[in-house]
């Protein structure tokens, strides 16, 4: 693997819940990350998908310093970022920037595009010279397919796709390594997904960025990624090469993830199977012992509700070859395809104009 | 048939001019058929759901033309209280937000009441055990203690299961959907998807799924309309559809899913964007962003025209392009 340029360990956000006003103690707290350990090599794309609640966006709001964890570390080149405070902090942010989901909320209404893209400038003024600073705004807009002449329109002036890139060149404007992207293009129409994606990839090799993506959108997540984590209220349960979880998953969470996504053929309509999860994601305020998915899984058993099972190769695969030897935390682990072998091409081939 | 919808227009008054945001579209649903209504934001498919249900907001809403025939009436042509009868006890609807479109001051027991109560007349004694019933029904855990929970205890797939629940109530023919799973984490979607997939063949309802989402469509719908900027460009059984799109703008669609063996390369991406509703371009709405556009495509709107192919039988596939044959046999 290539030299890491993000090594998290041992990640843990808990958020207090209290009772009282005048006299506040402290009732419990809500788990949303758990321990998450992760490495991103440099010029990687590491895809974590997950549902609702289960911590990604709090991961990576944590990577971006915008909440601070409660445990763990987050080293950027070796440095421990969680330790930083002042100039040694700002320095190492700007290596680390973000995009966000909606670009409909993330972008100042009563700035111009030009303001906005330039801003990361003005809180990092070593990065360009004043006079240098609107020729590299009108770069950017154009390095993300934007007009440049466009420098003076205001945010609802563009679509969401438009929106979108004017985000990722905010994100792009500081020159950083690694781009942390929270559910980029889940806001955006069908059709306009795909430009972003591509956009992203271009972007990725054009500048030589590390991505961290998340996205509840399966598919998306295996076109852009080497590797994927998979996360379940608040802990990544099974993580490896998108050959070794989209093909060979072992972690029964993983599975019914995956069995769960509609997939676009209807000829895999009927020979397709479907595992049903039953019930709801516990509440991260009130996690279940030993393995946290034992409440909705199938196979559990005694076991499970005392030992919580580690993020490791498990044993039986241990000696295995190939993309199913990977990390994941079932103590009953075993391989199930559930998607459909994927169908020979068959691409409707239009030629783009 | 159950429903005919035949040539409908709406328009809305804006700030900007009058936004065309359905020009023209015909549908039919027979009963126990699903019909999966496929389009972007501002295609016009909710907008259209909402004019057959009688629940569009007018002003600033204008249906300027069509018909909407329910079991042969003119849903249309009927009183408001007329209307209000048919609404909830013979066609019913099942929105996206559960939590806004339920009542948060009433408990889900009243609400799905109050179905009972309006409709038939029945006590509110009675009209509370047809609710836990219908809990029961969509499966949700305890529904007698639950009976007397508010909207926000529950959580969003379960309160996805009242909203059916309320729907299903009165056994209505036509059920309309509105992008019913789209708020849902995955696992939950395919919950409830299943269940209402379930309760349909049970009920023999026609359906109408309305989606943004080719893999739900591909799951579970007989046929397909999909619309853009206001049309229906393509209509075919489902299979077809997806085997040979006669329409770019469905071939584009199903081009742009990341696949397996594209991995690494870029992903096909329908140039440009959406048209805005109140500039609508000439001639074939998609001909800026389409491959094929050429002259004719700027000037002639194309009209929804049989297709000889693959499920053509019956004249079920239809397309609204007029090189159809070019992008059917690619």
């Amino acid at each position: 693997m290539a030299e890491p340029i993000l090594e998290v360990s041992g990640l843990v956000k808990h958020y207090p819940l209290t009772r009282g006003v005048l006299f506040k103690k402290q009732v419990g707290s809500v788990r949303a990350v758990d321990g998450v350990d992760f490495v991103l090599a440099a010029g990687e794309t590491l895809g974590i998908v997950g549902e609702s609640g289960c911590g990604k966006s709090t991961v990576a709001r944590m990577l971006c310093h915008l909440e601070r964890p409660t445990a763990g570390a987050i080293r950027f080149k070796g440095q421990d970022i969680t330790q930083l405070s002042g100039k040694a902090l700002k320095a190492v942010r700007r290596n680390i920037q973000m995009v966000f989901q909606d670009p409909y909320t993330s972008l100042n209404p009563r700035m111009t595009v030009g303001d906005i893209v330039q801003e990361p400038f003005e809180i990092h003024p070593e990065a360009a010279p004043k006079s240098d600073r609107r020729r590299r705004v009108q770069e950017l807009l154009e390095v993300v397919g934007l007009n440049p002449e466009h420098v003076n329109r205001y945010p609802h002036q563009f679509s969401g796709g438009q929106r979108q890139r004017i985000g990722i060149a905010r994100g792009l404007a500081l020159r950083p390594e690694v781009i942390v992207a929270d559910e980029p293009v889940s806001a955006l129409d069908v059709s306009v997904q795909a430009q972003v994606v591509n956009l992203m990839e271009r972007l990725q090799d054009e500048f030589g960025l590390s991505y961290v993506f998340i996205a509840h959108d399966l598919s998306i997540v295996r076109h852009i990624s080497d590797r994927v984590a998979v996360m379940y209220l608040g802990r990544i349960v099974e993580t490896g090469s998108d050959a070794g979880i989209y093909d060979h998953p072992t972690h029964p969470y993983t599975q019914a993830l995956l069995s769960a996504v509609p997939v676009p053929d209807p000829a895999a309509r009927e020979h397709r199977e479907r595992i049903i999860l039953t019930g709801d994601v516990p509440s991260p305020a009130d996690i279940p012992s030993g393995c946290r998915f034992r409440t909705r899984c199938w196979k559990a058993q005694e076991r499970c509700t005392r030992e919580v099972p580690l993020l490791a190769v498990p044993e039986r695969f241990r000696d295995a070859a190939g993309p199913v030897a990977h990390d994941s935390a079932c103590h009953f682990a075993e391989e199930r395809r559930v998607l459909p072998p994927d169908e020979p091409p068959g691409p409707h081939g239009l030629v783009t104009a | 048939m159950l429903l005919e919808v035949h040539d409908l227009h709406v328009e809305f008054g804006t700030r900007d001019g009058v936004a065309h945001a359905v020009n023209g579209v015909s549908y039919r649903v027979d009963a126990g058929e699903t019909l999966a209504v496929l389009g972007e934001s501002g295609s016009g498919k909710s907008v259209t759901a909402q004019a057959v249900m009688g629940i569009l907001d007018t002003p600033p809403g204008r249906i300027t033309g069509g018909r909407v025939l329910f079991q042969g009436r003119d849903l249309l042509r009927l009183k408001e209280e007329e209307r209000r009868r048919v609404r909830g006890a013979e066609m019913a609807m099942i929105f996206q937000d559960s939590l806004s479109a339920l009542n948060p001051v009433l408990t889900v027991g009243d609400q799905l009441g109050e179905m009972f109560t309006v409709h038939r007349g029945m006590s509110r004694r009675d009209a509370r055990l047809r609710a836990v019933e219908l809990m029961d029904r969509v499966r949700i855990p305890a529904a007698a203690q639950r009976v007397g929970d508010y909207p926000h205890q529950f959580s969003g797939g379960m309160r996805q299961r009242i909203m059916i629940a309320m729907a299903l109530a009165l056994e209505p023919a036509l059920v309309i959907a509105d992008e019913p799973t789209t708020a849902l984490d995955v696992t939950v979607q395919a919950q409830v998807m299943d269940l209402l997939a379930e309760l349909q063949r049970e009920y023999r309802m026609g359906l109408v799924l309305i989606t943004h989402d080719l893999g739900v469509v591909a799951d579970v719908a007989d046929r397909i309309a999909v619309m853009y900027a206001g049309r229906i460009v393509e209509t075919a059984p489902v299979h077809d559809l997806y085997k040979a799109p006669a329409h770019p703008y469905t071939r584009g669609l199903l081009d742009s899913i990341p696949r397996l063996d594209l991995k690494g390369r870029e992903l096909y991406a329908i140039q440009g964007m959406p048209p805005s509703l109140t500039r609508v371009p000439p001639g074939c709405a998609f001909h800026p962003r389409c491959p094929l556009a050429r002259d004719v495509c700027r000037t002639d709107v194309p009209p929804l025209q049989a297709v000889q192919g693959p499920g053509a039988e019956e004249g079920e596939r239809a397309s609204a392009c007029h090189f159809w044959r070019e992008c059917l046999h690619g």
